[in-house]
C-alpha cells in the first residue's frame, strides 16, 4: 500500500515537471544542441574584452565617483536624520513620540532602497539626486532603530551623574551619553556606508544615477564590453571600500 | 545650617524600608562621618542628602531650601552647589581625565562654554591643580579606562573638588585605595572643607579612617542613626553593636575592614 503511494507520487512529480517545461514553453531538446557550448563559449568571450578605451574608462570613473558621492552623502544625511529620530525612538521625549518616531522608523525601513529610488526617481527627476534621497530615506530607517537601540543600551549614571551636580539634559548628553555612545553610532554608519555603496551601484537601474545606470544603458543596447568595464570598476570600487571600512574600523572604533 | 532631616524616611518600591524616621541637622562647615555595617542605609542617606533620592517621609533642607519644592530649573541651581562623590565614580571609559575633572563645573557654565570645553578643555591649569593634591597631574590627558579603580575614585574626587561645592558628599570615598593614600586623599579632603568652609559629609567603612579624620561621627544600623556622637566619646562597646551581626558566627572586626574593595567600572 505504501509502496503504491510512493510510486505515484513519483509519478506525479515527473508529470509536474514534464508538464511544467510545457507549458514555460522551453525546448528541452534545444539544450542539449551541440553547438550550445560554442554559443555560450562566445558570448562570455565578449565580456572578457573589456573596452578600455580613454573615453569609456573616463565616463566609468566619472561614474564611479557619483556612486561614491551618492552613497556617501546619503549615509551622511541617514545618520543626522537617524540620530535625530533616535533620540524620541529611544523614549526621551516620553512615550507618544516613541510610538509615532518608531512608526516612522518602520516605515522608512520597511521600503527597499529600489523602491525608495524608483519613488524619488518620480519625484526628484533622473539621476544622482534621486538616489540620494533614496539611500538617505531607507538607511535613516536603519540607523534610526540601530542608534536607538545603541542609546537604550547605553549606562545612564555618567549621565545623571552630571544632572545631580546642576548639569543641564543637552550638556549631560553630551558629557554623560555620547562618549560612550559614539564610537558604535560610527561602526554602525561605516557599515551602512559600505552597504550603500553595493547598493549605489544597483539604483541606477531605475534612472537614480552612477554607475548602474552605465551598466544598465550598456547592457540594453548589447554594449557586452562597455558594460564588462562597468562591472570591473564595481568589483574594483566594493573592494576599495571593504579595505578602507575595515581601516577605518581599526582607526577609529576599536583603537581610540 | 547647611543640611537639616526631620523624620526623614526612605521607603522602595518593592515596600522595604532603607531610612526610617532620620532626624539629623548638620551645622554649614562641619565634618561629619557615616558609619555602619553593609546595607545600613549610608548610601540611601547620602542619596537623599545629595537630591538623587527623594524621600517617601519626612522634611529636607538643603542648604535652607527644600530641592522637591523648587522648580526643576532651580533645583539645578540647588545641586550645582552639592557635590558627590561616588564609590565607583560613573566616568565615560573613553573620556580624558581632563574632561571628566572639568565637567564638575558643568552646573555652573553656560551652555555654549561646555560645548566648546568638550572640544577643547578650557581649563588646563585648574584641573591639573586639583589633580596635583590627589598626586594624579601626570594622567591629566589619559583616558579614565586606562586608570586603575583607585585612580578612578581619585579623579571622581578631583572633579567634586574642581565643582567646588558649599556642600561636599562622599560616599566610600577611598574604599579602592591602599591605606596611605586614603589616608593622604581624606586629608585632602578634609583640608579642602577647612579652608573653604565647605561641609563635608562621608560615608566610610574603615572605622580607624573615621575616627581619625572627623570630629562627628553617626552610626547607622538598619536604617536609622544608632549613634551620633563627637569621633571622642566613640568607644568599642558602641562599635561592636553597631556592626553585632547574628547571622555570623564570630562578629567581623570592623577595624580590621580596610581591606581594597575594587569596584566595577
Amino acid at each position: 500500500m505504501r509502496r503504491t503511494v510512493n510510486l505515484l507520487l513519483l509519478l506525479a512529480t515527473l508529470v509536474a515537471v514534464v508538464a511544467s517545461f510545457v507549458y514555460l514553453g522551453l525546448d528541452l531538446l534545444f539544450l542539449g544542441q551541440a553547438d550550445n557550448l560554442r554559443q555560450m563559449g562566445a558570448y562570455a568571450a565578449r565580456f572578457l574584452q573589456p573596452d578600455l578605451s580613454q573615453t569609456q574608462l573616463l565616463a566609468v570613473g566619472r561614474g564611479a565617483l557619483e556612486t561614491l558621492a551618492m552613497s556617501a552623502l546619503g549615509t551622511l544625511l541617514a545618520a543626522l536624520l537617524g540620530l535625530a529620530l533616535a533620540l524620541p525612538a529611544a523614549g526621551r521625549f516620553g512615550w507618544p513620540a516613541r510610538a509615532l518616531v518608531r512608526l516612522v522608523l518602520n516605515a522608512l525601513r520597511a521600503i527597499p532602497e529600489l523602491v525608495w529610488a524608483a519613488l524619488m526617481v518620480l519625484a526628484a527627476g533622473l539621476g544622482p539626486n534621486a538616489g540620494t534621497l533614496a539611500l538617505a530615506l531607507h538607511t535613516a530607517g536603519v540607523l534610526g532603530r540601530l542608534f536607538a537601540e545603541a542609546l537604550e543600551n547605553t549606562p545612564t549614571a555618567p549621565a545623571e551623574a552630571i544632572r545631580l551636580q546642576g548639569g543641564g539634559q543637552i550638556t549631560a548628553f553630551f558629557y554623560g551619553t555620547l562618549p560612550n555612545l559614539w564610537p558604535q553610532l560610527l561602526a554602525y554608519t561605516l557599515y551602512r556606508w559600505e552597504n550603500n555603496i553595493r547598493m549605489a551601484s544597483v539604483l541606477g537601474f531605475v534612472g537614480a544615477g552612477g554607475l548602474g545606470q552605465m551598466l544598465y544603458i550598456s547592457l540594453s543596447l548589447f554594449q557586452e564590453a562597455q558594460a564588462s568595464t562597468v562591472i570591473i570598476a564595481m568589483l574594483l570600487l566594493v573592494l576599495a571600500v571593504d579595505a578602507l571600512s575595515g581601516w577605518s574600523r581599526q582607526q577609529w572604533v576599536r583603537g581610540a | 545650617m547647611s543640611l537639616r532631616l526631620s523624620g526623614a524616611g526612605l521607603q522602595h518600591g518593592n515596600g522595604v524600608h532603607a531610612l526610617r524616621g532620620v532626624d539629623l541637622h548638620i551645622a554649614a562647615g562641619e565634618r561629619v562621618a557615616i558609619i555602619g555595617p553593609s546595607g545600613a542605609g549610608k548610601s540611601s542617606l547620602l542619596g537623599i542628602m545629595a537630591s538623587a533620592l527623594r524621600p517617601t517621609s519626612g522634611d529636607l533642607q538643603l542648604l535652607e531650601e527644600d530641592p522637591w519644592r523648587l522648580s526643576s530649573r532651580a533645583r539645578q541651581r540647588l545641586r550645582s552647589r552639592i557635590g558627590l562623590i561616588h564609590q565607583a565614580p560613573p566616568l565615560p571609559p573613553r573620556q580624558r581625565v581632563v574632561t571628566a575633572v572639568l565637567a564638575g563645573r558643568l552646573g555652573q557654565w553656560g551652555l555654549g562654554r561646555s560645548m566648546v570645553n568638550l572640544l577643547h578643555p578650557l581649563d588646563i591649569p585648574g584641573a591639573r591643580a586639583v589633580l596635583a593634591q590627589l598626586d594624579l597631574a601626570d594622567r591629566l590627558f589619559a583616558q579614565c579606562q586606562q586608570l586603575s579603580g583607585g585612580q578612578l575614585q581619585r579623579v571622581g574626587i578631583a572633579r567634586a573638588l574642581y565643582q567646588d561645592p558649599s556642600l561636599l558628599l562622599a560616599d566610600e570615598p577611598v574604599s579602592a585605595m591602599d591605606p596611605v593614600l586614603a589616608d593622604h586623599t581624606l586629608r585632602v579632603l578634609c583640608r579642602h572643607a577647612e579652608s573653604r568652609g565647605v561641609t563635608l559629609v562621608a560615608s566610610l567603612h574603615a572605622v580607624e579612617l573615621a575616627l581619625a579624620h572627623f570630629p562627628r561621627i553617626i552610626g547607622v544600623r538598619a536604617g536609622q542613626i544608632a549613634f551620633d556622637r563627637p569621633a571622642g566619646e566613640v568607644d568599642p562597646e558602641l562599635l561592636d553593636a553597631l556592626y553585632a551581626n547574628e547571622q555570623l558566627v564570630s562578629p567581623p572586626l570592623p577595624t580590621a575592614s580596610m581591606e581594597l574593595q575594587i569596584p566595577r567600572c
